[in-house]
């Protein structure tokens, strides 16, 4: 417990250990720095000044409160499962870890809320609720592991939110930490529509720039009454793209649509959750629906009908809950699976409008062959979030950098035909520059500004989210501040 | 009277130099100097300008902003009486003639379009495509899409399809500098950057004029019915049993709304505590929630179960029972109407306060509730004296609950003796922060928002 029987050298270190109550609570050795060099996205690596572990929201201002005095940079950080960066130390950061306000708070079925602390685990909300029926819906491919805390700083998504929405959706309340270490408080009983800007709102996907959140109020919702999963195998993908459009024009709002490519499938087969998908199809989708029992079948029937008049191979219905689980599986660790194909791959993220979807794969191929490096395509196809993963190896000099470039690619495509460069992952450190993509200069500014309100020393969390400023950006900053 | 008219010279004098300057702006035909420039309800303007382009809106802001003048904004005119401690600004900036749909892309299901334009227009325009804007705002014949947004209105079925902030994927806001800035884009997901729709969601039109919307919508529902189910005995806790029950099932009602025995009166014939349960889905799927119902149905409560159309006409009923800040508000009773958030299940307290309160405090008062959602609609009509001992009677009772009070419509005069938005938050200073990022000289709506902001 007692600080002094420990060698710290460092004063700052020292000071920060006093305020989490000892050295077990705070690592500062190199060695032990190693692990927090970077998150999800591995590509940009820095070391930490420390790590520490607040146990509760005091710690966390205290800690925030004395870097922000001795103008020591500092950023919160989860499971450290982010694939654009976003808790990846840049500037030698001090590192605050939330693991260990790990908290379940409070649960309120009948007012359908919870409140946890921000290092809670996503599926154990769901995991504590479910045995009376309630569940938590943003459901990310990491949800075993990626804490809420995480969630809301990165807006996270999941293969579900086609029907039920992101993060931001399903959040009622904070508390949180502002950069200065002064603690607020927005409508923590989940009371909606509290006076004022949407403070949640802008909060929620900011990447941890604006704040720490310490607290989280979160909507829980009933599980739906019925589910079916289809299982459909196209050999050409324009028939599966085309069906994707046909089964959201026929008025149906599936759960999830996800789809695989050629490529992609290769992958999974040849990782730990094979299906025994044919090798030799072009594309397949995953459609799950949702809700009422004696609505389901008729939308289930029409769903068949579109994969048939659009020529698919075949198309099946989960049996069973133990059929639809591993149809998922294999699904939500494709990421992963390019690892079986794959020395080493680079997840995109990048949005378009729905009917766009034939035309975006045929320039993601185009693209694939100019660099010569596959493209594999796994995404979430109804809500048009694409996630290209292109394969290399690093060990091959000069093709982490061309993957990159393609990475890149795709996305100035992605924005070209009047989409988003990020639908879930977050900007990040990876996606900064391609911000110019799809922004001015001047509302690159007008979000920097709100940066500014709550974080005008920009301590926490700098050189993420927002391009390096350009001269002109400097220039009208410059005006803006006289 | 000598200085009367002397003050309405000087007026006059500084009026004819400014018309001339919003000349070189505007046409003649989209400036309207304004001959009574008092309104019961405030929010007025010496000058009322219709920009017709996204580029004579910002011109209009940009001359605003450069001469200290004060613009006021308004869409369809149905929230002239919603906050503002402005009885009459320079500029009266109407979106009336900002209009019409700007791309709609049938498959992607998304919608842009220009802010002037009326809500149930959009909606009439989206049914021949079976598409809808999942919103169900007061007045909707009037009221604008860009007042909903900007006003943050939500009805009873946001229990099930949530609010502006859920719906909204992009925009384009002129701020008072002249800048267009576009905020999120035209996809339905969307993380690149601050999500800063949502900082305009609700703001009031304090921070800049949303020029246009980009939507994300949904199919319109195949069949939907419309459950009344009366509690004659008047007992809250067996109201709140049911409610629970049904909650607690896997029943998907897309409403589940109180009514106060008087606001029963007017839309069912029946003084007594309503439930209004929408079910909105394919017919099978409606019907078979309807039986679940039936089933649970504590005894001594009636029911009526409206199909289709006439559930339609309730709702066209509804939309349509508080104040309109299009009509004069001149009359000679006071009318208010307030928005209360509670946590969910208080709304049952909330209605039953209104009830009580109507019986003791010589006022009229008809009020509704979501005990999905939390939010309740009470409509106050008295004299002036009541209506706002009312007001402060409400707030002390949702305060202990954690709730809130903002009175959404108020006649200017009595604005001024009621903080219509309540106290300001403990986190004022970044509210305050962020206005005067992109508002500096305080040109838009100025004192139309929380804490005069």
């Amino acid at each position: 417990m007692a600080v002094k029987d420990v060698q710290i050298k460092d004063k700052h270190i020292e000071n920060l250990a006093k305020i989490v109550g000892g050295a077990q609570s705070i690592l500062y050795k190199k060695e032990d720095l190693l692990a927090y060099d970077c998150d999800g996205f591995t590509i940009h690596r820095h070391l930490p000044k420390a790590v520490v572990f607040p146990k509760s929201t005091e710690e966390v201002a205290q800690i925030v409160k004395y870097c922000h005095e001795n103008d020591l940079p500092f950023l919160a950080r989860g499971a450290g499962t982010g694939l654009s960066g976003g808790a990846i130390p840049l500037n030698g950061e001090v590192v605050i870890s939330l693991t260990k306000m790990k908290r379940l708070l409070s649960v309120d079925l009948e007012n359908r809320r919870a409140v946890v602390e921000p290092g809670f685990v996503n599926l154990k909300l769901t995991h504590s609720i479910s045995d009376k029926g309630y569940y938590y819906a943003p459901d990310p491919s990491s949800q075993y592991c990626c804490t809420i805390g995480g969630n809301v700083a990165e807006n996270a998504g999941g293969a579900h939110c086609l029907k039920y929405g992101v993060t931001t959706n399903h959040i009622l309340g904070m508390e949180v930490v502002l950069p200065n270490g002064e603690i607020i408080e927005i409508s923590t009983n989940g009371v909606l529509d509290p006076p004022g800007y949407d403070l949640l709102g802008l909060l929620t996907g900011s990447e941890g720039t604006l704040g720490i959140v310490t607290k989280i109020t979160v909507r829980i919702l009933k599980n739906p009454e019925a589910k079916q999963t289809v299982l459909a195998y196209f050999d050409k993908v324009s028939d599966a793209s085309q069906a994707v459009s046909d089964i959201i024009s026929a008025g149906i709002v599936p759960a999830a649509l996800e789809m695989m490519d050629k490529t992609a499938i290769e992958g999974v087969e040849a990782a730990a959750f094979p299906v025994g998908h044919p090798k030799d199809i072009e594309a397949l989708l995953l459609i799950e629906v949702d809700g009422i029992s004696a609505g389901i079948d008729e939308q289930i029937d029409e769903i068949l009908k579109v994969c048939r008049r659009r020529n698919v191979r075949e198309v099946k219905v989960a049996q069973d809950e133990k059929e639809r689980e591993r149809w998922w599986a294999n699904r939500k660790t494709g990421f992963g699976a390019m690892g079986a194909i794959s020395p080493d791959y680079l997840v995109q993220d990048g949005v378009i409008p729905r009917s766009k979807l034939p035309e975006v794969l045929e320039r993601i191929k185009q693209i694939s062959e100019k660099y010569g490096l596959r493209i594999a395509n796994i995404f979430h196809a109804g809500d048009g979030n694409l996630h290209p993963l292109v394969l290399f190896d690093a060990r091959k000099p000069g093709e982490t950098e061309k993957a990159l470039a393609a990475g890149s690619e795709c996305l100035q495509v992605c924005a070209d035909v009047g989409g988003s460069i990020t639908g879930e992952h977050g900007v990040g450190i990876e996606k900064r520059e391609e911000m110019r993509f799809i922004f001015t200069d001047e509302e690159i500014i007008a979000q920097t500004n709100i940066r500014d309100v709550f974080n005008p020393k920009n301590l926490l969390n700098a050189g993420k989210l927002f391009p390096t400023p350009g001269r002109c950006v400097e220039v009208k900053r410059n005006e803006k501040t006289k | 009277m000598f200085l009367i008219t002397e003050q309405q010279g000087v007026l006059g004098l500084i009026a004819t130099e400014f018309l001339l300057e919003l000349k070189s702006i505007l046409r003649d035909s989209q400036i309207q100097v304004e001959e009574n420039e008092s309104h019961p309800l405030g929010n007025s303007g010496r000058v009322t300008v219709y920009p017709q382009t996204e580029e004579e809106i910002a011109n209009v802001l940009k001359y605003a902003d450069n001469g200290g003048k004060k613009v006021t904004i308004v869409g369809g005119g149905t929230k002239r009486g919603f906050g503002g401690l402005t009885e009459c600004a320079d500029i009266l900036l109407s979106l009336a003639d900002y209009k019409g749909v700007v791309e709609h892309t049938v498959g992607d299901m998304t919608l842009t379009v220009k802010s002037g334009t009326p809500f149930q227009q959009l909606q009439e325009y989206l049914a021949q495509y079976n598409q809808t804007i999942a919103l169900d705002p007061a007045w909707p014949e009037y009221a604008t899409i860009g007042g909903v947004i900007a006003a943050n209105d939500s009805g009873p079925k946001r229990f099930r399809y949530g609010s502006a902030r859920d719906s909204v994927i992009g925009m384009r806001v002129v701020y008072p500098n002249g800048t267009i800035i576009r905020s999120g884009g035209k996809v339905v997901k969307n993380v690149a950057g601050y999500d800063m729709n949502k900082l305009f969601i609700g703001s009031m039109g304090t921070l800049g004029v949303i020029a246009e919307v980009t939507l994300k919508l949904r199919p319109l529902p195949k069949y939907e019915s419309l459950i009344l189910l009366s509690f004659p005995e008047g007992n809250i806790e067996e109201i709140r049993a049911f409610a629970v029950r049904l909650l607690d099932s896997m029943m998907e009602p897309t409403s589940l709304e109180l009514l106060s025995p008087s606001l029963s009166e007017r839309l069912t014939g029946k003084r007594t505590y309503t439930l209004a349960i929408g079910f909105e889905d394919v017919e099978s799927s409606v019907h078979y929630q309807e039986d679940f119902v039936k089933r649970i149905q504590p005894s001594k409560t009636s029911m009526a179960i409206l199909p289709l159309k006439e559930a339609r006409v309730f709702w066209q009923q509804f939309y349509t029972i508080g104040p309109n800040g299009r009509q004069s508000g001149d009359g000679q009773e006071i009318e208010a109407a307030l928005k209360i958030g509670v946590v969910n299940l208080d709304v049952l307290q909330v209605i039953k306060e209104s009830h009580i309160l109507q019986e003791a405090a010589n006022v009229a008062i008809e009020a509704h509730g979501g005990l999905g959602h939390g939010l309740c609609q009470v409509y106050v009509k008295g004299t002036g004296e009541d209506v706002v001992a009312v007001i402060e009677r409400f707030r002390q009772f949702v305060t202990p609950l954690g709730g809130y009070v903002i009175v959404k419509h108020l006649p200017f005069a009595l604005r001024q003796k009621v903080d219509v938005w309540g106290e300001k938050p403990s986190y004022f200073f970044l509210l305050e922060g962020i206005k005067a990022k992109i508002d500096p000289n305080h040109t838009l709506n100025h004192r139309r928002f929380v804490g005069g902001i």
